[in-house]
């Protein structure tokens, strides 16, 4: 899956699964968005699903609590590929 | 501090209708919300009793995935009347949100709809390599998830009282809160109950031998409160809510007091957590009367727990004869609707709420023969034209818990 693939899907599952209105990549998830923790868990679900294919760990998990736009988002999913690709 | 507490807004999805017109025309008509109960696909087939008081119409919730995303569907019914009576209430935002309106709201067992889907992980092993119990699951099933999504939705910062106590759930919702305004801990409380469509309750009832089995192939005849050939409770799905408010404040602000709570009890029997226990009901009429400093002469109306099982009628009616003798008129609500579990108090209260201020009483169900042992009370046995200004609601609740509210009719409050 390419970096545009991934955006795309991100930007889908925002948009179709947690009702964004025209999202944008440097928006701001919590403050342009209503993005809070509960939906930062459920969206890590949908990235081991249907992005990944495997199960995050905690470390990883954790790290994603720092994500604050949607491109912050595509590039930890490209990280953690990245990683568990080495 | 001692402060009169009045009903200000009501609200009150039911096997018999949503808006208030249709709730009051299927009394008058005598028509049931108890139909075939819906497949689950996984209890169904085991359960023996064949009937549900059906929440069967649409209804237009229109809430956003913000709030959506930690409830199940027992919230959606907890929302939606809580808005309606907020909305009703004229409340403004500022008192909303300023702490001196609370919350007094419960359900039987927090969101079974969720709560299957989780057996179902257990049971079929399903997706071992993800996380397949989804984050916000706890927030949707724990068994406060109705009050405090009530509380997130509207912004709502007073006091929280999450009631769970089976059938007596709401009304003991609606007692706690009426102590609340009335002990002046808040000004207002937002009080009520939801159960939603649950097999798991079918099944427990169905397995003690106290669900109706006799009337699957027709519906409406069952339950039937008070009758020889009863058979058993009917469960039910729906919410209700009301919002009480200090009696001198709603008028100050020329709310429409739709009646007034007078008196309130709750005391449990001290033992068997199953079996109806003379005793334990009588007392909690008698500490109601108490509480509202009044006689039992005084009492037009009785709503009854009248579950239409073997036992409770029976021993409700000696309970009520022993402490009303035969005046009031006494009507099994659940005739027309089943029994709606954590949310019978409150959509008790307020289809009395309705009648009282339509001046009729309406007539048990299915009452075509009263067992004998039932017979020493005064049945409404037919659509009935009457002025009621008090009224009594008892709900008896598994566990041994007992409560009894008494309400004064609006149009009678000075």
């Amino acid at each position: 899956m390419t970096k545009d693939d991934i955006q795309n899907k991100i930007l889908a599952i925002l948009t179709e699964d947690f009702e964004f209105e025209k999202p944008g990549l440097d928006d701001n998830l919590r403050d342009d968005h209503g993005f809070d923790s509960i939906d930062a868990i459920e969206l890590l679900g949908k990235i081991e699903l249907t992005i990944l294919g495997f199960s995050l760990t905690r470390d990883e998990k954790e790290k994603a609590m720092g994500i604050r736009t949607i491109n912050d988002i595509v590039a930890y999913i490209e990280d953690i590929k990245q990683s568990r690709n080495k | 501090m001692k402060r009169r507490v009045v009903i200000t807004a009501c609200s009150a999805i039911t096997p018999i209708g949503y808006d208030k017109d249709t709730i009051i025309e299927n009394l008058r008509l005598g028509r049931s919300g108890v139909k075939p109960l819906r497949d689950d696909g996984l209890l169904t087939r085991h359960i023996h009793s064949r009937v549900f008081g059906t929440v069967d119409y649409p209804i237009e919730y229109g809430f956003k995935r913000h709030f959506t995303k930690t409830m199940g569907p027992v919230a959606y019914y907890a929302c939606q009347v809580a808005k309606d009576v907020l909305e009703r209430s004229g409340l403004s935002q500022d008192f909303i949100t300023s702490g001196r309106l609370g919350v007094a709201f419960g359900s039987t067992h927090g969101s079974p709809t969720v709560q299957r889907e989780i057996y179902k992980t257990f049971f079929h092993d399903i997706d071992t390599k993800f996380s397949s119990i989804g984050a916000v699951d706890y927030l949707r099933s724990m068994v406060h998830t109705t009050a405090v999504n009530i509380t997130r939705m509207f912004g709502i910062t007073g006091r929280v009282i999450a009631s769970s106590t089976a059938c007596t759930t709401s009304s003991q919702s609606i007692g706690y809160g009426y102590e609340m305004v009335k002990y002046g801990m808040q000004d207002a409380m937002i009080c009520g109950g939801a159960d939603e469509y649950d097999t798991t309750t079918v099944a427990v009832f169905d397995n003690l031998l106290a669900c109706s089995v006799n009337y699957n192939a027709t519906p409406h005849c069952t339950p039937r409160p008070f009758d020889t050939n009863r058979d058993g409770l009917v469960v039910g799905e729906g919410g209700g809510a009301v919002l009480l408010e200090e009696y001198e404040s709603a008028k100050k602000r020329g709310a429409v007091i739709l009646g007034e709570i007078i008196g309130f009890a709750c005391n449990n029997n001290g033992g068997d957590l199953i079996l109806p226990n003379l005793d334990g009901i009588t007392a909690t009429l008698r500490l109601a009367l108490q509480d509202a400093a009044i006689t039992p002469a005084d009492v037009d109306f009785i709503s009854a727990h009248a579950t239409a099982t073997k036992m409770g009628d029976v021993i409700e009616a000696q309970a009520i004869a022993a402490v009303y003798g035969d005046k009031p008129l006494v009507t099994g609500l659940k005739s027309y609707m089943g029994h709606t579990m954590g949310t019978c108090g409150v959509i008790e209260l307020i289809l009395t709420t309705y009648m009282m201020e339509q001046g009729f009483i309406a007539p048990t169900l299915n009452l075509e023969n009263v067992d004998e042992r039932c017979r020493m009370l005064r049945h409404t046995r037919e659509l009935t034209d009457t002025k009621t200004k008090i009224a009594g609601i008892q709900n008896f609740a598994f566990g041994g818990v007992n409560t009894c509210l008494l309400v004064k009719n609006g149009s009678e409050v000075r």
